[in-house]
């Protein structure tokens, strides 16, 4: 049926008035209107547009007793009855958009007409924004087959600084949550004003292969590529992107899917030391932990001790100079050992008690034991690259292989990284878009107040002004901190789990749109932006990159090598051409925290001649010279008769 | 009373009262209320002895299971209704609307063939004069040779009015007819209209027995006739204008029911003909019976396409 012709008619009775928000219309029964269609109504003077959000049918029977009646208590035999039922279809729209807006009307009895692509910008305000030079972020079209409207969000709105965030809600693997972001990313990329300032994007890759392959082109199809086409954008993968991943505990393997020798040129280790683990303390903490006296013995550390000479006479006479967790350790079993030997069983040192010394010993030994790869020993780090951000760059922070609180301990810190840089204007770009899966584990509605929520609720009051914008998909909104999604500006939702949309949050969605929600196919969407007065459907294509398990079985993960071959390949990695077998040799008996601390060394070097800076960097070949470590004195027990 | 049903009297009303304050500007009296026998015919029960063209005796007779009318079928069927308006001394004045209608049905939908309407001021012609032309209304002159009484006035009225959509259903059936073959059946008595009387592919349906064919033991095998069963075929006697040939029929078993539960007479065209077929039309009728027309309270013997008429007539004023 063309967008021009009369669908149906709009009726108003006083138990179904037509108000200025909603109102009912009767269709042919083959009428092609369903729930989320928007129609336009026409009338002397007013235009309405309106989106279809409930239906109706019924027939003349006067009680289903007489239809049995009829049928001879066959139900078979009523379709071979002389006549049809006369029945009636009717709709119930709420109004999207009224012009002339004022005064503000019921609704009236026009004809009714489904919208074409013209009244869909009407409807959805967007022709106050996505024409040409606008701020219109292509996210789907609104329809079927290849004709349907291009539906745009607002830059302004989106990214801020009118309105930012978006969250994505759906159920697992059939709400396309991940490829709906990274379609709204691509659009981003590929649409957002130049005015407006550069733009990046990081990722954090919490589980499976998802975000591993946003490099690489994916196999889409001819109404994928249509679709596409019809808004107005280009195909393709994200061109600039980076990956970040921690080493397995070997120090030298990555902890990530994205092992495929052939992807390795853009894939990095994340690693941090005890610096960058130290600055974010709070995070391992729990709610039981933090407290003043912990905040300053943390802040002790980190001003007095760590990266710099430290002496304290009740220690010994050599200062410390305390650089990774071993450093630090070592500091450690000096204060116990003087409390317990010297200060025969005092409980103070410098003002620190005995337990809230041996409690941030825990929380951050228990980190460096349990993320040995992220966190490393040797005081080396590799971080994104912090001011170097490039415009349309997409950094993939790969935590899928970390425990949970090694992944609060990431996004913790490069969240605050970013916020910090941004702040200064200093990072490289703009804006940034920060995608986070599985939200409703980092901002619960429920359980303590972590560090990470926190931050999580003042990136999504406070984060448009930065251009610090939260992408955060989740497959329970309900169980989300109600501020931190209800600060978001765009809500966009996937098929829905019928239990979650009983949650007292959907009540505001009619039911028919709620059951729509729970078997809303693959590709399909319903958005909610603050331009839109009513929730809208649209169907989005598939992200023109390589999904998750294709990419898998094309690049699929190597086994982890041997110590050599994989110091071998981060060194091609860093443009040396260099065989496993040539770095067998020249680490040949050389200890491995010596190796990974020299790889580290030409990692952040970056020098032309990557191996002879690693062969710098490992030094001198020292045969049977056994390290000079600090000595601690024996414990003394009471169950030790000779002490 | 439905909610419908009341915005339907609350538009009736409307278009009532602006009538009577426009006569009321012409000096004429105005009055409220239906006019008497307003809602429809009225018919005095009588027995009329029926002339049996089947057989010698009456007999109850099994027509067979239900079978559907092939092809495309329509359906006829009129709607009337009047309002007194005022007097004119006294003189009533009254206001009358008549509709008569066909309804193809093709594919087991129903589509709107034929409509035909009239609005009626009736009165004596004096009352008429001094009501003047009002838009839209035809005048219908009741007789003035009489003595003046309200009440019988009112009555000729009533009397017109029928008459007036009973000529809209001729019009709106013949008019069918000529231009269609499909079948017609006709909500009523063939027997008004010789056209319709010797029509092949017409059957009239008549749901009221207020004149009985038959009386005595005839009359027990007529009312008691079993469910799906018809009668012998016979020549009603009537006042009517043509003769039609007929047969009762019984739609829906009456046990536990009132005697005429589920009992219509069937009229078809006289002759052999209609004798040799009545088993299949009266089979075709029983296919009739679903759906029912339950928002009816006549659904045991309104055949659901004429239900479908009627109320596409009243929802279309």
């Amino acid at each position: 049926m063309p967008a021009s012709a009369v669908l149906g008619r709009v009726v108003a009775t006083e138990l179904r008035p037509a108000t200025p928000h909603q109102f009912h219309f009767w269709t042919p029964l083959d009428a092609p209107v369903g729930i989320g269609a928007i129609v336009r109504v026409d009338a002397p003077g007013r235009t309405v547009y309106g989106v279809v959000v409930d239906g109706a049918a019924w027939s003349d029977l006067a009680t289903p007793l007489h239809a049995v009646l009829a049928a001879d208590g066959d139900p078979a035999t009523e379709a071979d009855d002389p006549s049809a039922r006369t029945e009636v279809r009717l709709y119930t729209a709420a109004v999207l958009r009224q012009v002339p807006e004022e005064p503000l009307q019921p609704v009236p009895l026009g004809a009714v007409r489904l919208a074409g692509d013209a009244d869909v910008a009407a409807a959805l305000r967007m022709d106050t924004y996505a024409g040409e030079g606008g701020t219109g972020l292509p996210v789907g079209v609104y329809g079927s087959g290849e004709a349907g409207a291009p539906v745009y969000l607002d830059a302004e709105f989106l990214l801020g600084p009118e309105a930012a965030h978006c969250t994505i809600t759906g159920v697992s693997g059939l709400a396309t949550k991940t490829s709906a972001v990274l379609f709204l990313l691509a659009s981003i990329f590929q649409r957002f004003p130049a005015r407006k300032g550069s733009i990046a994007a990081v990722c954090f890759n919490v589980k499976g292969p998802d975000l591993c392959f946003l490099d690489q082109a994916g196999t889409l199809s001819e109404e994928d590529r249509a679709l596409w086409a019809r808004l107005g954008l280009a195909p393709r993968p994200f061109e600039r992107v980076r990956y970040y991943a921690p080493f397995k505990p070997d120090g030298v393997n990555l902890n990530t899917l994205r092992s495929n020798a052939a992807l390795a040129a853009n894939t990095e280790p994340l690693v941090w030391g005890l610096r960058e683990v130290l600055d974010y303390a709070e995070v391992l903490l729990n709610r039981e932990d933090v407290d003043a006296k912990t905040d300053a013995f943390i802040d002790f550390l980190a001003e007095r001790v760590v990266g710099r000479e430290f002496h304290d006479i009740t220690l010994g006479e050599d200062p410390f100079h305390v650089q990774s967790f071993a450093d630090l350790e070592q500091l450690f079993q000096a204060i116990f050992a003087f409390l317990e030997v010297q200060s025969r069983g005092a409980e103070v040192w410098r003002t620190h008690h005995v337990a809230t010394i041996r409690k941030v010993r825990n929380r951050l030994g228990n980190i460096s034991t349990r993320s040995k790869g992220l966190v490393t020993d040797d005081g080396g780090a590799n971080d994104l690259p912090w001011g170097r951000f490039d415009d349309r760059g997409v950094y993939v922070v790969d935590v899928a292989g970390l425990d949970p609180l090694a992944q609060d301990l990431v996004f913790a810190r490069v969240v605050s990284k970013l916020r910090e840089h941004l702040e200064r204007r200093d990072l490289g770009v703009d804006h940034v878009v920060v995608f986070v899966d599985e939200l409703n584990k980092y901002a619960p509605a429920d359980g303590p107040d972590t560090y990470v929520r926190k931050m999580l609720l003042d990136l999504s009051e406070r984060g448009r002004y930065l251009g610090l914008v939260l992408f955060a998909a989740q497959q329970f909104r309900s169980q989300v901190q109600r501020r931190v999604v209800g600060n978001a500006g765009t809500s966009i939702y996937g098929r829905m789990d019928p239990d979650e949309l009983a949650t007292p949050g959907y009540g505001t969605i009619s039911p028919s749109t709620r059951a729509k929600l729970a078997a809303l196919p693959k590709g399909e969407l319903m958005l909610r932006h603050p331009h839109f007065t009513q929730p809208v459907f649209v169907r989005f294509p598939r992200p023109a990159v390589l999904a998750g398990r294709e990419g898998v079985e094309r690049f699929p993960p190597e086994p982890d090598l041997p110590f050599p071959a994989a110091v071998a390949r981060q060194l091609r990695t860093l443009g040396a051409e260099v065989t496993a077998d040539r770095v067998a040799a020249l680490i040949d008996g050389r200890r491995e925290e010596d190796v990974r601390r020299a790889l580290a060394a030409t990692r952040r070097g970056r020098p032309d001649d990557a191996v002879a800076f690693f062969l710098a960097a490992l030094g001198r070949r020292v045969g049977g010279e056994a390290p000079v470590r600090r000595g601690i004195p024996p414990v003394r027990t009471s169950r030790d008769p000779y002490g | 009373m439905t909610g419908a049903g009341l915005r339907k009297l609350t538009s009736l009303a409307a278009d009532v009262t602006r009538l009577r304050r426009a006569l009321a500007a012409r000096g004429i009296r105005s009055a409220a209320g239906e006019a008497e026998g307003g809602a429809g015919r009225a018919e005095a029960a009588e027995v009329r002895p029926g002339r049996l063209v089947e057989g010698s005796t009456l007999q109850a007779r099994p027509v067979g299971p239900p079978e559907p009318m092939p092809g495309p079928v329509a359906f006829l069927d009129g709607v009337q209704r009047q309002e007194l308006l005022g007097y004119v001394g006294t003189m009533p004045l009254v206001w009358a609307e008549v509709a008569a209608g066909v309804r193809l049905r093709e594919d087991r939908r129903f589509s709107t063939a034929t409509v035909l309407r009239a609005s009626l001021l009736l009165g004596r012609p004096e009352a008429l004069a001094a009501a003047g032309t009002l838009d839209g209304l035809d005048t219908v002159p009741l007789p003035d040779d009489g003595p003046l009484h309200p009440v019988r006035d009112l009555q000729l009225a009533r009397a017109a009015v029928d008459a007036r959509r009973g000529a809209l259903e001729r019009a709106a059936g013949e008019g069918f007819r000529a231009a269609s073959d499909a079948w017609l059946v006709v909500d009523g008595s063939l027997a008004e209209s010789p056209v319709w009387a010797r029509d092949p592919r017409m059957l009239g349906v008549v749901k009221s027995h207020a004149s009985l064919p038959f009386d005595g033991a005839d009359q027990l095998t007529y009312l008691a006739l079993p469910f799906g069963h018809r009668t012998s075929v016979f020549a009603p006697a009537s006042r009517a204008v043509a003769p039609v040939w007929s047969w009762a029929l019984r739609l829906w078993p009456s046990e536990g029911h009132d005697l005429l539960h589920g009992l219509v007479r069937v009229e078809a065209a006289p002759g052999a003909a209609s004798v040799a077929a009545a088993d299949r039309l009266s089979r075709w009728l029983l296919a009739e019976r679903a759906p029912i027309a339950g928002t009816d309270r006549r659904w045991d013997r309104l055949l659901y396409g004429i239900h479908e008429v009627e109320r596409s007539l009243r929802a279309g004023r």
